[in-house]
This record gives C-alpha cells, structure tokens and sequence, in this order.
C-alpha cells in the first residue's frame, strides 16, 4: 500500500467494505475494524486523485 | 525624336489593352489568401491559387465598399462560414490595371455553392479514403484510462487557448493533479499537417495516457489542415488515444472524426478530464454515504434497544429510589422524635443548673455584705474625730501638717490645735523631749 497505491483495488475493497457493513449479519464489532478501514482507503484515494506521480513518470519517459 | 516612352503612356496602353483584352466580367475560382476589411468600408484582398502545396498564381483584388457588406453577408448565410483568408472562392471579377496601382480585380458577386460544394467534395473524397481504409474505428477501439494523468498536448506555445487549457486543468479548485508536457507544432498553415504528424510521432513515444491536439484560439485561418488525409491517417494510427480540440463551432474536421474524441474549446478539453475525477470522486462519496448509511442503521437499532434498557433501569431505580425513600423519611421521623426529647432534658438540666448557680452566688453577696459591715465599723472607729472627742487633740506645725513629735519644733513657733469641736493657735515657748512632766506644762 505504500510503495504502489492500487486505485483500482482500493475501490473495489470500499465496494466490499460496504456491502459488508450493509449486512445485518456482520458483527458490531468488525463494523468498527471496516469503517476505519474504508476512512483509510477513502482518504488514500482521494488524496491519489490528488497527487502528482512523478516518480512513475520519469521511469517511464525517455 | 525621344526614342523612349514615359511610363505613363506605356502603363496607359496597358490598361487599354487590358480593357480591351477583357471587357466583360469573368467567373473565377482562387483562394482567399490575405483578407483586409478597412475602416474606409473597402475590403483588399489577394486570390491565390496552389498546386501541391506551391503557389502558382496571386493577384490583388478588392471588394467596393457598397457591395462589400451584402457580399459577406450572403456568403456567410449560405455557407455557414465566415469569409476569409483561407477559402477557396468563386467570385465574378471585372480586371483593371491602374498605372499606380497595377492589376487587380473588382470583386462584385460570388456564388458560396462552390465553395460549400469545393469543400465538401474534398472532405467527402478524404472521409471515403479514411472509411475504405478503415481508419475511422481505429481509435475507437484505444480506451482512454478511467484517470488519465500524463498528458501531452500538440500545439503551438504561443497560443493564447494552451494558456487556457494548462491553467483550467492544473488550477483546478478540486487539486486534480496531472502531468502535462508541450509538444510544439505548427497549427495553421500548410506546414501544419506535417508539423503535427512529427509532434506526434514524437508524443507517442513518451508513455501518455492521451495526445491532444489543441488548436489554441488565435485566427481562425485556413483551418483545412486539419481535413489532410495524411494528418487523419497519423491520428487514426496513433497507439495512444487522440483527443482533438480544433475549435470550429460549425463545422467539424477529419481530425475530429479519425480522434478517439473531440471538444470544441481548450476549457471543454480540460473539463474532460476534470470530469473524469470528479466522476471518480463522486464514486468515492457515494461509497462514504453507503457505508455511513449503513453504520448510522446499524447504530440507531442498537440505539433503539439501548434506549429501551435505560428506560426499564430508570423505572427500577425509581421504584427502589421511592422505597428507600420511605424508609429514610421513618427514620428521620424517629430522629426528629428522639432529639427533641433530647432537647427537653437539656433545658431542664440548664434550668437547674441556672438555679444552682443563682443559688450559689446569692449566699456569695451575703458573706461579702457582712465582711463590708465589719470593715465599716473599724474604720468608723479609727476616725480622728472620734479620738478628739475623746479628749485627744491633733497639732499642726508652720506647714499646717500634723506634728507627730517634737524633733522640728522649735522655741517660738506658731502651732495650731484642733479639737472635736473647734480649733486654736499657739506659740511655743519650751520644747522637752521625752517624758512629759506633767506639773511642767501646769
């Protein structure tokens, strides 16, 4: 998660978190350990859409 | 005589010959190759023709200024396009040659179906070329990323649209980052299309996400390079999808139809890809909202139950509450009883104990009143009067103080004796000391 942030991945998780959270059958207690979870990945990915990547784009150019 | 001319005759047999060598008026097809409106109504111009690219022929023409403003306005209803430098035009011609001015020629009609018709027929013939080849689907078929981030942008620095472009998409009031690199090319002229094919040969090699072609406001000049068939082929074949924004509002350019997309301005193609992350972004909300949702459903049934709970806790304790109550309220009432009995003996005991004390002190004053009594008679009895009553007389001396001896009493001084009942004075006239003779003082 720290080296190469996954997009991708990281909304699919949210997804899952999400259904997850919306099923009676979840626990209280995991509920806490998701929501941390999605405010980790919520803030990581807000923060992707906001960050300059340049250390890809030299790798990649020229 | 003078074996020579004055330019003047000569130029003057020119413009004879000229009108004579053309006397009517003459349909003419040529491009618009400068336009100049001036301020006096007039509008100069130049009609040029080219072949592949190389101009073969030019001339000076003008339009008078009484048939000027119907002549635009006409062209421009009928062809959708304003007249211009750049357009290829059929216009009637009357030739003249001045001997200042030279040749030119008196524009006064102009037919805009052949330029519509010129126009389209090229673009017609390129567009079945493109389809035949299967150059239409080929960008198509690219996918632009769900976030495009590098960038490259073909276009000529020096227009005001790149400004634009650069400024809307890198200050946006989101913080969208991206990465944007400037792959100058000519945008006009007919130079560009070469131009552009070599910036984007270049652009395609450097990893972007999407090539734009942003024409970048500016003139709106001889905008056909971007119907060239070698341009649209470049474009079609690019591995790396093309997004053109050329900026034409009435028309569209083969660049735009061969592009993966395209946009009418610079701030239509940054919203693009602004759009695209707010889009990315309104996923992400959506997905907060489900899972706060979710929690908050979650939460308020527990809520609910807790709410339930307390309510039967309180109405326990205030069932204990009230008995306890009871009790305490007993209790209180015995301990108010049994103080107050307390109470009453504690004044009786102060009462009596008042009584004593009243008791003691009055057989107190009764002693001392008797002591004093006693104390009276003794110093009533002790009182001078009462001794010289007796017979005993107090004598004085010089100083009026009583003389208890006869140590400073001398021969001749005044003595006073006092009695009981008066007093008088006397001179002495012998001092004995100790006993007294009694027949002396006879």
């Amino acid at each position: 998660m720290e080296e190469k942030f996954d997009y991708a991945k990281a909304v699919k998780e949210l997804e899952e978190i999400a259904a997850k959270v919306e099923d009676p059958a979840t626990k209280l207690d995991d509920i806490d350990a998701l929501v941390g979870r999605s405010n980790a990945l919520l803030k990581a990915c807000r923060e992707y859409l906001r960050t300059v990547k340049e250390k890809i784009d030299k790798l990649d150019k020229e | 005589m003078k074996d020579y001319l004055e330019l003047s005759e000569l130029l003057a047999r020119v413009r004879e010959s000229v009108s004579d060598a053309f006397p009517e008026r003459y349909w003419v097809k040529g491009e618009i190759s400068s336009w100049s409106p001036r301020a006096n109504g007039h509008c100069y111009l130049n009609l040029s023709e080219s072949v592949k690219g190389k101009q073969v022929a030019d001339v000076r023409a003008m339009i008078w200024k009484w048939n000027f403003p119907q002549l635009k306005a006409f062209f421009e209803s009928e062809t959708g396009q304003t007249l211009q430098a750049g357009i290829t035009v059929l216009v009637r011609v009357q030739v003249n040659f001045d001997p200042v001015f030279g040749l030119s020629l008196f524009v006064d009609d102009i037919d805009p179906a052949f330029t519509v018709g010129e126009q389209a027929l090229a673009k017609k013939k390129a567009i079945e070329k493109l389809t035949a080849g299967g150059y239409l689907e080929m960008q198509q078929e690219l996918a632009l990323p769900a976030l495009p981030y590098r960038l490259a942008v073909i276009t000529s620095k020096t227009a005001a649209g790149y400004g634009d472009f650069r400024r809307h998409l890198l200050e946006n009031e989101a913080g969208y980052a991206f990465h944007l690199d400037l792959y100058e090319a000519l945008m006009q002229g007919e130079q560009a299309p070469a131009s552009i094919i070599a910036a984007l040969a270049d652009a395609q090699e450097g990893g972007y996400d999407a090539l734009l072609i942003l024409r970048g406001g500016g003139s709106e000049l001889d905008l056909s390079c971007f119907d060239d068939f070698d341009l649209a082929v470049a474009i079609a074949t690019c591995p790396v999808p093309v997004i053109t924004a050329i900026g034409h509002d009435r028309d569209f350019h083969i660049a735009d139809l061969v592009a993966n997309r395209y946009v009418k301005t610079p701030t239509a193609l940054a919203d693009l890809f602004l759009d695209m992350y707010a889009a990315e972004d309104e996923v992400l909300d959506d997905l907060e909202t489900r899972i706060r949702r979710a929690v908050a459903d979650r939460l308020g049934g527990m809520s609910q139950r807790v709410d339930s709970l307390v309510t039967r806790i309180r109405l326990g304790l205030q069932a204990r509450v009230h008995a306890h109550e009871r009790v305490v309220q007993e209790q209180a009432a015995g301990i108010r009883l049994g103080l107050s009995r307390k109470y009453a003996d504690l004044v009786r005991q102060a009462d009596a104990a008042a009584h004593r004390l009243r008791f003691a002190a009055g057989a107190r004053i009764g002693t001392e009143i008797s002591n004093l009594a006693l104390k009276e008679a003794l110093i009533k009895a002790s009182d001078p009067r009462n001794v010289l009553k007796l017979g005993y007389v107090l004598v004085t001396g010089r100083d009026n103080k009583v003389l208890k001896s006869v140590e400073r009493v001398s021969v001749g001084d005044r003595i006073g004796v006092r009695f009981s009942d008066g007093s008088l004075t006397a001179k002495v006239d012998q001092v004995y000391t100790e006993n007294i003779d009694k027949e002396n003082i006879a």
